[in-house]
């Protein structure tokens, strides 16, 4: 079952850009947080977001997914299409939207309860599984993609949490995957993990661009050369410049992107 | 010039010294406190724990045709015209038969004789008969309870000196009693009935238990579990997660807080004005105990709730909205679970709180002097609509009364009460460790 929606999806989104947001502008209050960004995101590739702490790159990624609903002060405006649809159309339900476009966070969060039951979750809610077989079936393909099957394997029903940090986070990509989304945001997935999990994770990363397009913010310009195909550098709020991974860090052509990714900013 | 380490400066030693002084302060207050508690605790059980015991006399009652049943048809309705006036002669009787078959003599006039046998055992024995025509005619062997003097007399209450000032014993009598008590006839033992019985009047302080009490709290704090918690939790969680944050809201939350801080008989009177005179609820009844007692919880139930929903980290539901759940889904998936110890700790120290509470029961009657169990449900009187009293307002009711023996009866039912309290706050740690999880 989980194959035909992959089959699905991939008849459906065979046009080259899954995101396209135009003149965003974001407000917390009075504070104008992202000014007129114009950026589109190619599936089946790792975009990556870059820039200095308070950028706004963490706060448009929230507003891929909507998060940004949640907080009462915040304000989006633009326009951002997944699939030439616009998801801050009134008749968008965010919730519809969210199982669509996954969510991996910094700091590792699974639910306090069992293994297997953090993967199943999403599934469950949406109703992607017919019986218990079917919810067997996601929850072991999602752990396997995740890298954490082998590991996780013999203790499902062992608490999320207690696990090590590094496989909490590819637990929360396991739940993240499991409910068959388009499009994965990470928001600074190894900020709090140690290099091998973060080896791990970028390992990860690498093979889920096969089935998804992948939004990554981090604060490591290696990282972000190392699992990206394409970089933003976002600055006080613009977009200073997207292109190819490769020209951002060999050639940037704005000089804000130079001393940003030679230290001299940040 | 260097300074050793091995030398503590003057600033060093001050610092030191005022930590030490704060440490000390911290420790005096505490053993002030726990001195306290004991105190109040030895005297409580001390003055209490003997209320639990009650002096039984151990005799025979010959239930002579004559005396208990003059038509002879065995017809209750005909038995019931001998009054307990007539069984207290039965019993005056029966006593003075037993102090013969034991050899006992004495100067007593027959009716100090009767005096040391309680009042309410001659309704007791008749009850007995009443229930049983067949007893007729048959000498039965009866546990009657003694008077409240005698009992005082085994409890070390009442002396031989001050019975010499009493007008409702004497010397004598307790002389009596103790070679009574010596042959077995008198045994002073444990007496659930001090948990069953319902209040008695002033004259038979023996007689008074805590029944209707003990009912009358156990209804209201159905009443009070029943709307407070659902009501609170719902508010709670509305006003925590899904309302919009603004002045109307914040004008809510100050409130609520003014509502925790407002004297209970504050709600008395509303009660009062709304429940009894307004809608014509029955006084007294525990119905309207519990809706003044749950309008007294809300409060602390809102309060404790919404801080147990706050203490969970918003990485929760920022997970469960990542995933796609709705607002509520989140709400009632995961924050919910996560904070019920919070909310069930504070929900039980809600229904503590009421549990004690007296000052509002007295303003809506509660603190009537009430000898029929109320009913759950009658169809005149409604859902908890029959009059009744509680624990906290027996207390009170008791330490009013002119008997000495009362004394010990309303600190026994002060153990009861902190028994229950103790019980409720057992149950709420229990909870605590029971659902809660670290994550």
């Amino acid at each position: 079952m989980e194959d035909l929606i992959h089959v699905d999806r991939a008849m459906s989104t065979q046009q080259d850009i899954k995101i396209s947001a135009k003149g965003v502008q974001v407000f917390y209050g009075d504070n104008h947080a992202i000014k007129d960004v114009n950026v589109d995101i190619d599936d089946k590739t790792v975009t990556a977001f870059i820039g200095p702490s308070g950028c706004g790159k963490s706060t448009f990624l929230r507003c891929i997914n909507r998060m940004n609903d949640t907080i009462d002060i915040c304000r989006v405006e633009g326009d951002i299409r997944l699939d030439n649809e616009d998801i801050y159309d009134a008749k968008v339900d965010p919730v519809q939207l969210r199982a669509k476009v996954g969510m991996v966070f910094q700091k590792p969060n699974p639910f306090p309860k069992s293994i297997y039951d953090n993967v199943a979750y999403g599934p469950k809610i949406h109703g992607l599984a017919r019986n218990k077989a079917d919810l067997d079936e996601i929850v072991e393909k999602s752990l396997r993609k995740a890298a954490l099957w082998n590991e996780a394997k013999d203790r499902l029903n062992a608490p999320g949490t207690g696990l090590s940090g590094g496989q909490q986070q590819r637990l929360c990509i396991a739940r993240a995957i499991a409910t068959a989304p388009e499009v994965l945001l990470m928001d600074e997935p190894c900020s709090a993990l140690d290099p091998i999990a973060t080896a791990q994770v970028e390992e990860l990363i690498d093979e889920l661009r096969q089935s998804f397009s992948v939004v990554i913010v981090t604060h490591s310009m290696q990282q972000a050369a190392r699992v990206s195909q394409k970089t933003a550098f976002f600055h006080l709020g613009n977009l200073v410049e997207y292109d190819d991974t490769d020209k951002i860090f060999t050639n940037p052509q704005d000089s804000r992107t130079e001393s940003y990714i030679s230290g001299r900013i940040g | 010039m260097t300074t050793s380490l091995l030398v503590a400066d003057a600033r060093t030693k001050k610092r030191n010294a005022a930590e030490k002084r704060f440490q000390a302060y911290g420790l005096s207050a505490i053993v002030v406190a726990m001195l306290a508690l004991l105190v109040l605790l030895i005297s409580v059980l001390f003055n209490g724990l003997s209320s639990f015991q009650q002096t039984f006399i151990t005799m025979d009652i010959a239930l002579a045709e004559d005396r208990v049943d003059k038509q002879g048809n065995r017809d209750p309705a005909e038995m019931a015209k001998t009054t307990t006036i007539g069984y207290n002669s039965l019993l005056r009787d029966a006593l003075i038969a037993t102090l013969e078959s034991e050899g006992l003599t004495t100067d007593l006039s027959n009716k100090d004789i009767a005096n040391m046998i309680s009042k309410e055992s001659s309704a007791t024995v008749r009850n007995r008969v009443l229930a049983n025509p067949d007893l007729v005619g048959q000498t039965v062997t009866f546990d009657v309870l003694a008077s409240g003097r005698i009992d005082g007399f085994f409890k070390g209450d009442v002396t031989l000196e001050s019975a010499a000032l009493d007008q409702n014993t004497s010397p004598e009598a307790l002389m009596l009693a103790q070679e009574l008590a010596d042959r077995g006839v008198m045994e002073t033992k444990f007496n659930w009935n001090f948990f069953v019985w319902p209040d008695a009047s002033v004259q038979r302080p023996e007689a008074a238990g805590l029944g209707v009490a003990i009912l009358g709290s156990l209804y209201m704090m159905i009443v009070v579990l029943v709307l407070a918690l659902p009501i609170g939790v719902a508010s709670s969680i509305y006003l925590e997660e899904f309302a919009p944050k603004n002045r109307i809201t914040d004008i809510i939350e100050v409130n609520i807080s003014n509502l925790a801080a407002v004297p209970s008989i504050v709600y008395g009177i509303l009660g009062l004005a709304i429940f009894i005179n307004f809608m014509e609820f029955n006084q007294s009844s525990p119905l309207v105990g519990g809706l003044v007692l749950t309008l007294m919880t809300l409060p602390t139930i809102i309060i404790s709730t919404r801080a147990a929903l706050k203490s969970v980290p918003p990485s929760i539901r920022d997970a469960a909205l990542g995933v796609g759940a709705s607002k509520m889904q989140s709400v009632f998936h995961h924050v919910l679970p996560l904070a019920a110890p919070g909310i069930l700790t504070g929900t039980i120290i809600g229904l503590a709180q009421a549990l004690g509470e007296t000052a509002p029961l007295l303003l809506i009657g509660m603190v009537a002097f009430v000898r029929e169990y109320p009913a759950a449900y009658t169809p005149e009187a409604g859902l908890f609509g029959e009059a009744s009293t509680a624990l906290p307002v027996q207390v009170f009711n008791w330490t009013q009364r002119s008997d000495p023996a009362f004394v010990e009866r309303a600190s026994g039912a002060i153990i009861t009460l902190l028994v229950f309290l103790l019980i409720m706050n057992a149950v709420a740690i229990y909870l605590r460790r029971r659902f809660e999880r670290r994550w």
